[in-house]
């Protein structure tokens, strides 16, 4: 037997000694493919007051929480320790199962031997198990000291924050809205609708995509529950889950809606300035004041104060009202109990070059191609560039996706994406077929990797796609198609070479009039929201959910919440399903109007405080810690005592005792030296 | 020592904070990067808690160096970040006195995915401790 014995671990009090179950997680060959799991069992069994030790090929399945559940019921073990992934994972499953065994849930130590372990060491399966046995011990160690505790209820404030005016940030407020919470959402940009805006049809359902976006902007304005920012970022968030507090920065809209049409068309006529419109992915120019479409909402136009002069001409020619050029950013503040984040994607943009990119100015992209096919778009619907018909169309797909470490050059935000965003391929055949039924005489040639058609009714748009009679040719990752410009005068401009693997390689050179890269979805830059609530990012760049099958659309910080393409590339119908999921998790949440946070608060041990205050002084959260009077013996004294609603666990005042008389309830600095004593303890 | 391990391989104690640090440690996990295995980390709410007893008691045990991770000035806890670095000032103080190798006790801000400056530290740590005496140092 190895390891420090109950007796010592609690304080000489005469305890019976407790007995733990050890239960080692395979999770599939994710850790067991490096970890010998075999050899960490025997450890484990070998340590001083383990019960049990055991595995399971996933420990969070109903068989794996079923061996820990039954230890527990039939008295086999009275507090468990879990080696399997990340707590911020199955922290959660393994103390409701515990409380499901009549147990109390805190009498439990995860351990995580699969990202801090098995995936950190592959090289080294070794050194992973010696490490998986020591962190094993360890958990043992502190899981000695578990005692059973309570969880703290306090009150959770009935609204959600939705941070993202898209698709999936209205479908989460509308729902939540329905679900009857209130809920404020914050537009970073002067108008709603995001992505939306910029397309004509969508498919499957080939709906008009203003026609989808008013019936959810309806849906919005119909829920008087819903507070609408826009021009708005979170520029500070304290709190937690059930009670965030945000500082939102909003910027002046800076025009009104007492402007007639007449009036606002006049302003903008008589703003000099002119920058590439967003809207048409630079395809067109706008004013410094603008609305990007007719149906924009809201319908008042906003100034671009990056861009704006204030001259002031917009404001003469406006009647001088309506538009107000003197305005300064607000700090709001918002008070919330959950907050869903719905911030959108970036598209990936090519380099200079990549595929004859900016260097010839038939090459565009395929949401330039969408901008170009749409009727209310910068051309009315025209593909003709510079006035000459379009003959033969290449779309190139995967441009930016797929990529290949040592193969494909970063781009330029520094990154090689290695993903595939999934909605190029029916986007790109969809816009394809769209360019045969309106240009019947006009050739389009599909230039792909794979065509990964996967939703429901996607594979329809392929089959149209090759009923229109596009032409496919098929390179491979390592053989790109070159774009280049086309030698002979008075054809096409540029020539596309490619290498068709459905020819066996057969080199083809394509005269081509427009070059189409089908780029995909990118992570936008969310760095200042990230730091402020301590987010994670996946490998890709993308928000990090808990789980991508159990736990979807949850962050790790408790109370925040994903949703649409800020998580990952998905089209529309995948980004509603997501926002929707965030509406029901977070009205789950705060449905009760409380919320149970954890209880490692800090307590008093009352015999050994001595009333020298170096706690009080220490805190400073909201003066957690005070002193009262206590009779004892006819002798009046003072000592410390926390106010758990207040105290936020940070430990702060711990340390700040000279007599070890305050302590972390769960984080006890006991444990923490019995932890110490288990990693650098022989194990021979 | 465990049947079969490498001897004189010198432990490094990573104290990571819950919020930052630890989810940074997975994101290296995640990403599968790989660092030495004698780095071993132990996830706590605020590394403000330890007392400077601690960090001598863990040399005084055989722990070879310790990374304390923290949040650096993004601490969700008020006045944390800053009572840390003043109290690690006076462990380093405290080290001295007793001739440890003050190298021996950094303290870093490692956020979420702070993926590359996590490896840093841990290999910058590791190979220092194979330059310097790991054996336990006892205070005189």
């Amino acid at each position: 037997m190895i390891g420090q014995s109950s007796a010592s671990a609690n304080s000489g009090e005469k305890k019976q000694a407790p007995r733990i179950g050890v239960y080692i997680c395979r999770c599939g060959g994710n850790i067991s493919d490096v970890v010998d799991i075999e050899r960490v069992v025997q450890a484990a069994s070998q340590i001083a007051d383990v019960a049990v030790a055991r595995q399971a090929p996933a420990m969070c399945s109903q068989a794996g929480q079923d061996l820990v559940t039954e230890d527990l019921r039939n008295q086999t073990v009275d507090r468990v320790v879990i080696a399997a992934c990340t707590p911020s994972l199955h922290e959660h499953t393994f103390r409701e199962a515990i409380a499901r065994a009549g147990r109390n849930r805190y009498l439990y130590e995860h351990v995580n031997i699969r990202e801090q372990a098995s995936w950190c060491s592959k090289s080294d399966p070794q050194g992973a198990t010696e490490k998986a046995i020591r962190l094993v011990a360890a958990g043992v160690a502190k899981a000695r000291f578990a005692e059973p505790l309570s969880p703290i209820a306090v009150n959770a404030r009935r609204h959600v924050t939705v941070v993202g005016g898209g698709i999936s940030g209205l479908r989460a407020a509308c729902d939540l809205a329905r679900a009857g919470l209130p809920v404020a959402i914050l537009e970073k940009s002067p108008f709603l609708g995001g992505r939306l805006v910029q397309w004509d049809r969508v498919y499957p359902t080939e709906q008009a995509a203003s026609d989808l976006l008013r019936e959810l902007l309806n849906e919005v304005a119909e829920q008087p529950g819903i507070t609408v920012y826009t021009r708005a970022e979170i520029v500070e968030a304290r709190g937690c889950v059930g009670d965030f507090q945000l500082t939102v920065k909003r910027q002046p809209r800076g025009v009104d809606d007492t402007l007639s049409p007449e009036e606002l068309g006049a302003a903008i006529d008589a703003c000099l300035v002119r920058v590439p419109s967003e809207h048409d992915f630079g395809l067109s120019q706008r004013k410094a004041i603008y609305r990007p479409c007719r149906d924009s909402y809201p319908n008042a136009a906003a100034i671009d104060w990056e861009h704006c002069t204030r001259c002031g001409d917009c404001l003469k020619a406006a009647g001088g009202k309506g538009i107000c050029l003197d305005d300064s950013p607000e700090l709001i503040s918002i008070l919330t109990g959950a907050i869903v984040l719905a911030t959108g994607y970036d598209l990936y943009q090519p380099k200079p070059g990549e595929f004859g990119f900016i260097d010839y100015p038939q090459v565009i992209t395929l949401a330039q191609l969408e901008r170009l096919l749409d009727p209310d778009g910068p051309t009315g619907g025209s593909l003709a560039r510079g006035g000459r018909p379009i003959q033969n169309v290449c779309l190139i797909h995967c441009v930016g996706s797929r990529q290949i470490e040592g193969l494909h050059e970063p781009g330029l935000d520094g990154k090689i994406h290695e993903y595939c965003s999934r909605v190029c391929c029916t986007a790109t055949l969809r816009a394809a077929a769209e360019v045969r039924r309106g240009l019947p005489a006009t050739n389009v040639f599909e230039l792909y990797q794979d065509i990964r058609t996967y939703g429901r009714n996607h594979e329809q748009y392929y089959e149209d796609a090759m009923r229109a009679g596009v032409i496919f040719l098929c390179y491979a990752a390592d053989q790109p198609p070159l774009v280049l410009k086309n030698p002979a005068s008075g054809g096409a401009p540029l020539s596309v070479v490619v290498k068709d693997r459905l020819t066996f390689g057969e080199e083809l050179e394509i005269p081509a009039d427009l070059v189409v890269l089908a780029t995909g979805m990118v992570p936008r830059n969310l760095d200042p929201i990230i730091d402020r609530l301590k987010l994670s990012r996946s490998a890709e760049g993308f928000l990090q959910e808990v789980h991508p099958k159990l736990r979807p659309v949850e962050l790790a910080v408790s109370g925040v919440f994903v949703a649409g393409t800020s998580q990952a590339p998905m089209d529309l119908a995948e980004s509603c399903s997501s926002g929707s999921a965030a509406a029901v998790k977070a009205a789950a949440l705060l449905s009760r109007g409380h919320i149970e946070l954890d209880p490692f608060r800090a307590r008093v041990d009352r015999d050994r405080c001595r009333g020298e205050g170096k706690c009080v002084e220490a805190c400073e959260h909201q003066k957690a810690i005070t002193f009262v009077e206590t009779a004892s013996h006819g002798e009046t004294s003072r000592c410390a005592q926390v106010n758990s609603a207040l105290c936020n666990g940070c430990g702060i005042c711990v340390a700040a005792c000279p007599h070890q008389a305050i302590d972390i309830a769960g984080w006890q600095l006991a444990q923490f030296d019995a932890i110490v004593d288990a990693l650098v303890a022989d194990y021979s | 020592m465990l049947p079969g391990s490498r001897e004189k391989v010198p432990r490094i104690l990573i104290l990571a904070t819950e919020a930052c640090a630890y989810p940074g440690a997975d994101h290296v996990g995640q990403i599968h990067a790989e660092y030495p295995t004698n780095a071993y980390i132990v996830r706590v709410p605020a590394p403000v808690i330890f007392p400077e007893s601690f960090y001598l008691r863990c040399f005084e045990k055989g722990i070879a160096g310790i990374l304390v991770m923290s949040c650096g000035h993004e601490c969700p806890y008020p006045g944390a970040y800053d009572a840390l670095a003043a109290r690690i000032g006076r462990v380093h103080q405290r080290m001295i006195e007793r001739k440890l190798d003050t190298s021996r006790l950094r303290l870093c801000a490692i956020c979420t995915v702070c993926s590359k400056a996590f490896l840093k530290e841990v290999q910058q740590m590791h190979e220092k401790l194979l330059q310097v005496d790991a054996e336990p140092q006892h205070a005189p």
